[in-house]
């Protein structure tokens, strides 16, 4: 894996601001790295819906935020002298339950050293009903460095 | 109309008298005119409503308008009708509120996924005429497993030694048609314990009410093992011990000043999850799966295969 090549976990939270203006901080306009910024939409589920027009229209609405926190985010790495051509911004759909194994396998195929992510601070019972994605990337990240940023 | 539904009553189920004639509705959109005396058509088949529904909690009586106690007049046979109603609310869960929704397109297409396996309630879901689903449920002539495991006479010690072992048997079965929800892309979404029933006659344990479903999270199994872990507890303790009731179930200050916080449930911060420190009998390693639902857990069930690895040992532990 290659180190200078850094994945920022991306979502619509504080948390990933702060990782994305701790990479910038980082690695500013040091030359030899690209970071990566990956947003995955996982639509909402089409039972909590009434019919399809209000669950296409939601998915409508979560494909728009992906992209508004994508231009944000690379725009907070941008002011922090990071080169635009370093970066590079996608947002994914979710193939299956779990974000944080989509960001790991994002993480492998495009050879990135290092994953970024934001923690916003779960308790213990919200970690049993509904998981973390920084603690599940933290727990099977393999060959790369973990950044968790609180 | 009514006489319309009095004809019908008289052809189809001659024994039947009603108080009152009603109208027939081939769309159940207006759920909340539709009550007794009216038939509801599906598919030529005919269904008098005979009352809404209501959930007991607490003493309270809540009417569910959009469920329907019927008779399938073709058959004669008791049918619950679950018309369609959706709604977002805040689900309670302890100390914890999570936005759900009720779907009734979930649990008819669970309904399809089940059929045949009795360890769920069977049903079948059909369209009205304005396209609803309408889910036309078998009752289960039955009771809730709690209220069955609760009315059992017997010391604690007893019961944990000659009653649970096949009441643990049945319940590792149940665990098992959980995962297999889950093995197919469901969840169940509302375990708790008036949703397991005990058939009268089989004994069979059923599962009942799948309709809840929720915003998708890391761990989509949580909610439903979390249940599992709760209703586990109950069966090992024969009921919910707390603080306030451990002196009129006969435990003095000895056994109350052992109970420590992480000995609470996770979520229900006054239910004692360490039943160890009450029933020194229940072994180590059942009790070590309780705790894996106490406030002094650190790590925690994600599938139903990682909860069944721990518990099926257990059950030949106890048998012995």
């Amino acid at each position: 894996m290659n180190p200078k090549r850094i994945l920022i976990a991306a979502d619509a939270s504080e948390n990933a601001k702060r990782a994305a203006t701790y990479v910038g901080e980082i690695i500013g306009s040091r030359p030899g790295f690209e970071i990566g910024i990956l947003y995955v939409i996982r639509y909402p589920d089409r039972d909590l819906f009434p019919d399809d027009s209000s669950w296409q229209n939601k998915k409508e609405e979560e494909l728009k935020k992906a992209q508004l926190v994508l231009k944000e985010l690379k725009g907070l790495l941008t002011e922090k002298s990071i080169p635009d051509s370093a970066i590079d911004a996608t947002a994914i759909q979710a193939a299956g339950f779990s974000i944080a194994q989509a960001i790991l396998e994002y993480q492998r195929e495009n050879d990135f050293g290092t994953i970024v992510v934001g923690r916003r601070g779960v308790s213990k019972a919200e970690e049993f009903l509904f998981g973390s994605v920084s603690n599940k990337i933290v727990h099977y990240a393999k060959d790369c460095a973990v950044w968790v940023i609180e | 109309m009514s006489k319309e539904v009095q004809e019908l009553v008289k052809r189809l189920r001659p024994s039947l008298s009603l108080a009152e004639y009603g109208r027939i509705y081939t769309d159940t959109t207006a759920y909340m005119e539709i009550s007794y005396g009216d038939v509801i058509e599906i598919d030529n088949q005919h269904y008098l409503v005979l009352r809404d529904e209501v959930e007991r909690s607490f003493g309270i009586e809540d009417p569910k308008y959009w469920v329907k106690r019927c008779i399938h007049l073709e058959t004669g046979e008791r049918r619950i009708l679950k018309l369609v109603f959706h709604e977002k609310f805040m689900l309670k869960l302890g100390t914890l509120s999570i936005p759900c929704f009720r779907s009734p397109e979930k649990e008819a297409r669970i309904l399809d996924l089940v059929r045949g396996d009795v360890r769920f309630m069977q049903g079948l879901s059909r369209f009205d005429k304005k396209g609803n689903v309408v889910r036309i449920i078998e009752i289960i002539g039955g009771k809730r497993l709690d209220h069955a495991v609760f009315e059992i006479e017997a010391s604690h010690r007893d019961y944990f030694y000659e009653h649970l072992p096949p009441i643990l048997e049945k319940f590792i079965e149940s665990c098992r048609a959980i995962k297999f929800l889950h093995d197919h892309g469901e969840i169940h979404g509302d375990i708790r314990r008036d949703h397991l029933w005990v058939e009268y006659g089989t004994g069979q344990y059923r599962w009942i009410d799948f309709d809840y479903a929720y915003e998708f999270e890391e761990n989509p199994f949580g909610l439903d093992i979390f249940g599992l872990g709760s209703l586990l507890i109950y069966l090992v303790g024969k009921q919910i011990y707390t603080m306030s009731n451990l002196a009129s179930q006969g435990f003095g200050q000895e056994i109350a000043s052992t109970i420590e916080q992480e000995d609470f449930s996770l979520l229900y911060k006054n239910r004692i999850v360490n039943l160890r420190k009450l029933f020194p009998y229940i072994p180590e390693r059942l009790n070590f799966i309780l705790m894996h639902f106490s406030n002094g857990a650190e790590v925690f069930y994600e599938t139903v295969d990682e909860f069944l690895n721990d518990l099926e040992p257990c059950l030949q532990e106890i048998k012995r």
